[in-house]
């Protein structure tokens, strides 16, 4: 397998059928004998009453997954930044997208294979950019990426006016699948629904507006809802979640323009957050990178790793920069929730990965790792995490007061 | 005022007026750089003082069997993607096109705003409010056939009258798809004559696939699209021209 390349599979549980193959920096298929295998060992420890979850070589990871007894993932990953937790992830939100476009009644029975692999196919788009998102990291969150903009107030009356004609209580307003506003009731939704939608949205080719059948994995996995999107601008859209009325013309013709043409600036200026994700306006300590701030009674997260952008665009290698800084944030987030901040429960004892916070009754609120490239550091509150890259140059003893700056910062002044 | 006849191609309007100097500054207004400029539901192309404009806006339903070509048409009067594999489009998804026309009758050139709405075949099945929806208020319905699909064409009445009610009256327009692929064509020239005769319907012939790129290698050359959807969507804007007119008694229907 070339560098750093991802390959998912799905087939179906009972006869290993494959149903489609998507895969990440890889010109080539896998070919049929690879996919057997792959599937075949699966089975093969299946009828030995052997659950095969996951293995590694010395470049890749390989993890299986079945779901409902129905549908089998697999994936194969050669990106050495991968953990077992991210891959998880990976196949829950694989599996996730395909219960949000077909509904789990339809993956359950399995009645035309051949009709559930065309349809499967409406899903590539949001699969694909599982595999391959950068400005994002709800996909390992599993919480909604927003941004913060200056003008939320306003935009935030407008939401809510807009969907209460709708005849909706769910509406959000989103750039790039990160949510600038969202209205009361749609934090309320489950959070790996809402992200799902978040991202739907923003994988699919632009459209002036869409009637979309959804099924929420969490909340209602049988009975579709609508979402009904518009595109205020290009690159901005406002979604609401629906039932059977009102219609989308309705909506498009009497309330999108009533509800949001007087804001146009405000909706436009929404445009420059993409890759901030706040305003310009707010300077945070220069020897932070990037950071990953959530919220987690609404989970929602704030999440860059460019925060100071006028620096950046001057250095020739910045894709490779961000590559980088994306990828030491994501292992840092991944070390620190497993490790120290919420490892899993079982039978009500804490499980730790190793054994150094087993001899403690207490656990960790604060984490920092010092490498040759970066700072990391995290803090837990009750309401929020969170997780700072700083550059290497920042006295690893100052960490923590401005880890505690920038949480009153954007906790405090933005509520967020 | 069903099966009303359509206008004799450029007798309404300039048909190459985007090319001359006048049409050429207002086609501008929906370029940025070479690539086509997008509109979201709040904005609308802008022009210069001087160069003055009435904004008209149509509804127009896309139908036909899956996979015929529905989407990759919109896609193609967009200025965006052709989709080079074929998935059914999940619900209703809808886009609005910009294009601006000179009509001979008119004193200043009209910007077109077609609003294009595309749905999949299963959706139309799996929800009863979909076809309602599409059809809704809707200014023209779209029937396409694949040159490349003989049952498609053949079709074409059965689909028309599925779709359509008899008080319904949306103009209807009939276009065949991937006439680009002439060496897999499974209707005639001959056949579609016929076809004009009997039912008195216009029918347009399209190629739906993407064009040359820009230097980026990416980016598809805007101009170069909008010469290519020129043609339809010029017969387009005639026949709601046209429509209009009738329906505000300036032009006898002459069946
Ligand atoms: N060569 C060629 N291919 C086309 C044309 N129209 C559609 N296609 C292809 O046919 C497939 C199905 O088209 P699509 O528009 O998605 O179908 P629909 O939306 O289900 O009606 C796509 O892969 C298109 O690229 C055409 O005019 N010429
Ligand atoms: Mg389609």
């Amino acid at each position: 397998m070339e560098g750093s390349s991802v390959f998912l599979l799905c087939l179906t549980a009972s006869s290993g059928v494959p149903l489609y193959c998507r895969s990440k920096r890889s010109s080539r298929q896998l070919t049929f004998s690879v996919i057997g295998s792959l599937n075949g060992v699966h089975m093969f420890a299946n009828n030995q009453d052997v659950l095969l979850t996951s293995t590694r070589t010395e470049n890749s990871r390989v993890l299986w997954r079945t779901f409902h007894e129905s549908i089998n993932l697999i994936v194969m990953s050669c990106d050495s930044n991968a953990s077992d937790h991210s891959l998880n992830r990976l196949l829950e939100n694989v599996f996730s997208t395909m219960v949000l476009v077909i509904g789990l009644d339809d993956l359950m029975n399995i009645k035309n294979v051949e009709r559930l692999k065309k349809d499967l196919r409406a899903c590539y788009k949001l699969i694909d950019s599982f595999l391959t998102e950068s400005e994002k990291i709800g996909d390992l969150t599993q919480c909604v990426d927003c941004v913060i903009s200056n003008d939320s107030v306003i935009l935030q009356e407008c939401l809510d006016g807009f969907t209460q004609a709708a005849e909706s209580e769910f509406g959000c307003l989103l750039i790039g699948g990160k949510v600038v506003v969202a209205t009361e009731k749609w934090w309320r939704l489950a959070s790996l629904d809402a992200m799902l939608l978040c991202w739907l949205v923003s994988s699919l080719s632009p459209h002036s507006s869409r009637d979309y059948p959804v099924y929420l994995p969490q909340g209602s996995p049988t009975v579709p809802h609508r979402l009904l999107t518009f595109q205020l601008v290009p690159g901005v859209d406002v979604c609401i979640l629906c039932g059977p009325s009102p219609s989308l013309q309705k909506v498009e013709l009497e309330l999108v323009e009533r509800f949001w043409k007087p804001v146009l600036d405000p909706v436009k200026s929404c445009l420059r957050l993409q890759l901030r994700s706040f305003p310009i306006s707010l300077n945070l300590h220069q020897g932070i990178l990037g950071f990953l701030l959530i919220n987690r009674d609404l989970n929602k997260s704030l999440y860059t790793v460019q925060v100071h952008p006028f620096e950046d665009t001057q250095r020739s290698d910045i894709k490779c920069i961000l590559e980088h800084r994306r990828a030491s944030l994501r292992s840092f987030y991944t070390l620190t929730m497993l490790r120290y901040f919420s490892p899993e429960h079982h039978d009500g004892k804490i499980q730790y990965e190793e054994a150094f916070p087993e001899g403690f009754t207490h656990q960790a609120h604060q984490c920092y790792v010092v490498s040759s490239s970066h700072k990391c550091y995290a803090t837990k509150t009750d309401l929020h995490f969170l997780f700072l890259l700083f550059k290497t140059n920042v006295p690893t003893f100052s960490m923590r007061a401005i880890a505690n700056k920038t949480m009153q910062v954007f906790t405090k002044e933005f509520n967020f | 005022m069903h099966q009303a006849s359509f206008p004799k191609p450029g007798s309404l309007i300039i048909p190459d007026w985007h090319q001359n100097a006048e049409g050429g500054e207002y086609l501008s207004c929906i370029l940025r750089k070479r690539k086509r400029r997008m509109f979201g539901l709040i904005e609308q192309p802008v022009l210069p003082p001087q160069l003055p404009f009435d904004i008209a806006s149509y509804k127009i339903f896309v139908c036909g069997k899956s996979g015929v070509g529905k989407t990759a048409l919109i896609s193609k009067l967009c200025g965006l993607e052709v989709p080079s594999v074929h998935h059914e489009t999940t619900g209703i998804q809808t886009s609005r096109v910009y294009w601006p026309v000179r009509p001979r009758d008119s004193q200043r050139p009209v910007i077109f705003c077609f609003q294009l709405w595309d749905c999949g075949e299963s959706a139309l099945k799996k929800f009863d409010h979909i076809l309602l929806a599409c059809k809704e208020k809707a200014d023209a319905v779209l029937f396409l056939f694949s040159f490349t699909d003989r049952s498609s064409f053949e079709d074409v009445p059965a689909l028309i009258s599925r779709t359509l009610s008899q008080d319904e009256d949306p103009a209807r327009v009939v276009i065949g798809t991937r006439f680009d692929q002439f060496m897999h064509t499974d209707v005639t020239d001959q056949d579609v004559g016929l076809f004009q005769q009997t039912w008195q319907l216009p029918v347009m012939r399209v190629r739906s696939v993407n064009g040359p790129r820009l230097s980026d290698g990416i980016s598809l050359d805007g101009r170069i699209e909008l010469l290519d959807a020129a043609p339809v969507l010029n017969g387009l804007a005639e026949i709601l021209w046209h429509r209009d007119q009738i329906t505000a008694g300036l032009l006898a229907s002459d069946v």
